[in-house]
């Protein structure tokens, strides 16, 4: 059993749910199929826009430099992969993956409108199996990913054994409020305002009801530090950002 | 205190923003940008202690962020109060050499830097037009630009008089002549003082030599 990413050998955490191993990859999947179409438009509404500002932090963070190859896993809509396309350059190359189709699709088609897919690849992979060669990769991100994922350990591990020494991971992800009272006005928010809004545009208030939940069980900034550290990864840090609602940790490949 | 990357990196965007626009409305300044790159400035305010990186892209894009690895090219230290004088200063570039702000690194580039902003035309009746079509959005333009115009010269009638009053009619300030005048004679009493003041030293030093007692 892995205490950190509540998972036993047959059940694990949708949501506030238990549900089997097996079929928590599905009820993900049913999940941002439901939202994928307007993904992007519900992220701005939620988070007031701030997510632009978290991943340009992230971005700032991975250090890119021209000429490298990174990895969005869980990049979806792909805006943080048309931004690593700049810095990357021709010289290098940014693989966009995903393990839904349907956000797949919407990210590839906003990025040819973008033009920028000249030095992207679309790759539909699992986070925790990594169809990558071992040392291969300069700069891993997971943006709003990681806390789908049935396996979170195995999954940093599969990102450890991608990155090349001294490559860098960073996860960028909703996690514990310092501040009780900030923590109660976003409790209220999150299980209240986020699911009637997901009625409102998407029409699902469930799939934004998961989401809610699980921000709740994903561990918190000292945890998954922890577990960045346990995968393999040295120099692990983290940052909060807007009050700790969200925080990017880093760790380097020794 | 650790700021929130997230307030820095909204400030960022915002400034970003706002120089795109001056650059995109400003023909000829993106090519004379793209001349300066790779132009790497770290901006240190040491209190509050905060840090942003002003870059040159090879496109003349301008990018600030609040987080780098590498080392900046020059390095522009100084507190919130220093910086803000310079920017208020109407001679920035002679504020920035004789303030208090520190710089080190290859300043010429700095220099060719502040001469673009200088140079800066901003055609702003282009997003107007573009807004609400050419007939309408010239004569808008027109609007402003007569308003702008009017207010600049009552401005500066405003200054004039307000000047005028102070010195002639409520006599709240001496005028400059009177000024000058009465420093030219605290300096010609200055001066006379200090001839006195020798002379009765040399008339001490012989008085005291004919009579033998030493002061």
């Amino acid at each position: 059993m892995s205490s950190q990413d509540n998972r036993t050998d047959d059940t694990t955490d949708f949501g506030f749910e238990r549900v089997k191993t097996a079929e928590k990859a599905g009820r993900v999947r049913e999940v941002f199929d439901s939202v994928a179409a307007q993904y992007d438009l519900m992220n701005d509404l939620m988070s007031g826009g701030l997510h632009r500002l978290w991943k340009r932090f992230t971005i700032e963070l991975s250090a890119v430099r021209s000429g490298q190859t990174v990895l969005d896993i869980a990049g979806g809509t792909g805006d943080l992969a048309a931004k690593f396309s700049k810095l990357v350059g021709t010289e290098g190359k940014v693989i966009l993956a995903d393990i839904n189709a349907a956000m797949l699709s919407v990210g590839r088609d906003r990025l040819i409108d973008k033009g920028a897919l000249s030095n992207i690849d679309v790759v539909q992979a699992d986070a925790q199996f990594l169809p990558f060669e071992d040392n291969s990769i300069d700069c891993i991100t997971i943006a709003f990913g990681l806390r789908n994922v049935t396996d979170k350990a195995r999954a940093l591990r599969s990102m450890h054994r991608v990155l090349k020494p001294g490559g860098r991971v960073l996860v960028l992800e909703f996690s514990k409020p310092t501040s009780p009272l900030l923590s109660k006005v976003y409790d209220a928010y999150s299980f209240s305002a986020l699911p009637v809004m997901g009625k409102l545009i998407t029409d699902d208030a469930d799939s934004y009801r998961y989401l809610a939940e699980s921000i709740r069980k994903h561990p918190d900034q000292e945890s998954l530090l922890e577990m960045v550290e346990d995968a393999g990864f040295v120099d692990c840090r983290f940052h909060n950002m807007t009050g700790g609602i969200v925080a990017v940790h880093r760790g380097i490949k020794g | 205190m650790e700021h929130d990357p997230a307030v820095i990196a909204g400030v960022s965007l915002a400034i970003e923003t706002v120089i795109a626009k001056a650059v995109e409305l400003s023909p000829g300044t993106q090519s004379r940008l793209q001349r300066l790159h790779p132009l790497d400035i770290e901006i240190h305010c040491t209190q509050p202690s905060v840090k942003i990186f002003v870059k040159v892209e090879e496109d003349g894009d301008i990018q600030i962020a609040n987080y780098q690895e590498t080392a900046a090219t020059i390095t522009i230290e100084g507190t919130w109060r220093d910086f803000s004088r310079v920017a208020s200063a109407s001679d920035p570039a002679t504020a920035l050499i004789n303030g208090d702000i520190k710089i080190s690194g290859d300043t010429a580039p700095l220099l060719q830097l502040q001469v673009i902003v200088g140079d800066l035309d901003i055609d702003w009746e282009a997003p107007i037009v573009s807004a609400i079509g050419p007939v309408l959005g010239h004569q808008l333009a027109q609007v402003i630009r007569g308003i702008t115009r009017a207010s600049g010269m009552t401005n500066r009638r405003i200054k004039r008089q307000l000047s005028e009053f102070i010195l002639e009619e409520g006599r709240l300030s001496p005028p400059k002549a009177e000024l000058d005048s009465l420093f030219t004679a605290i300096d010609d009493l200055a001066l006379r003082t200090d001839r006195i003041e020798s002379r009765l030293k040399r008339i001490r030093k012989r008085a005291s030599s004919l009579t033998g007692v030493i002061e």
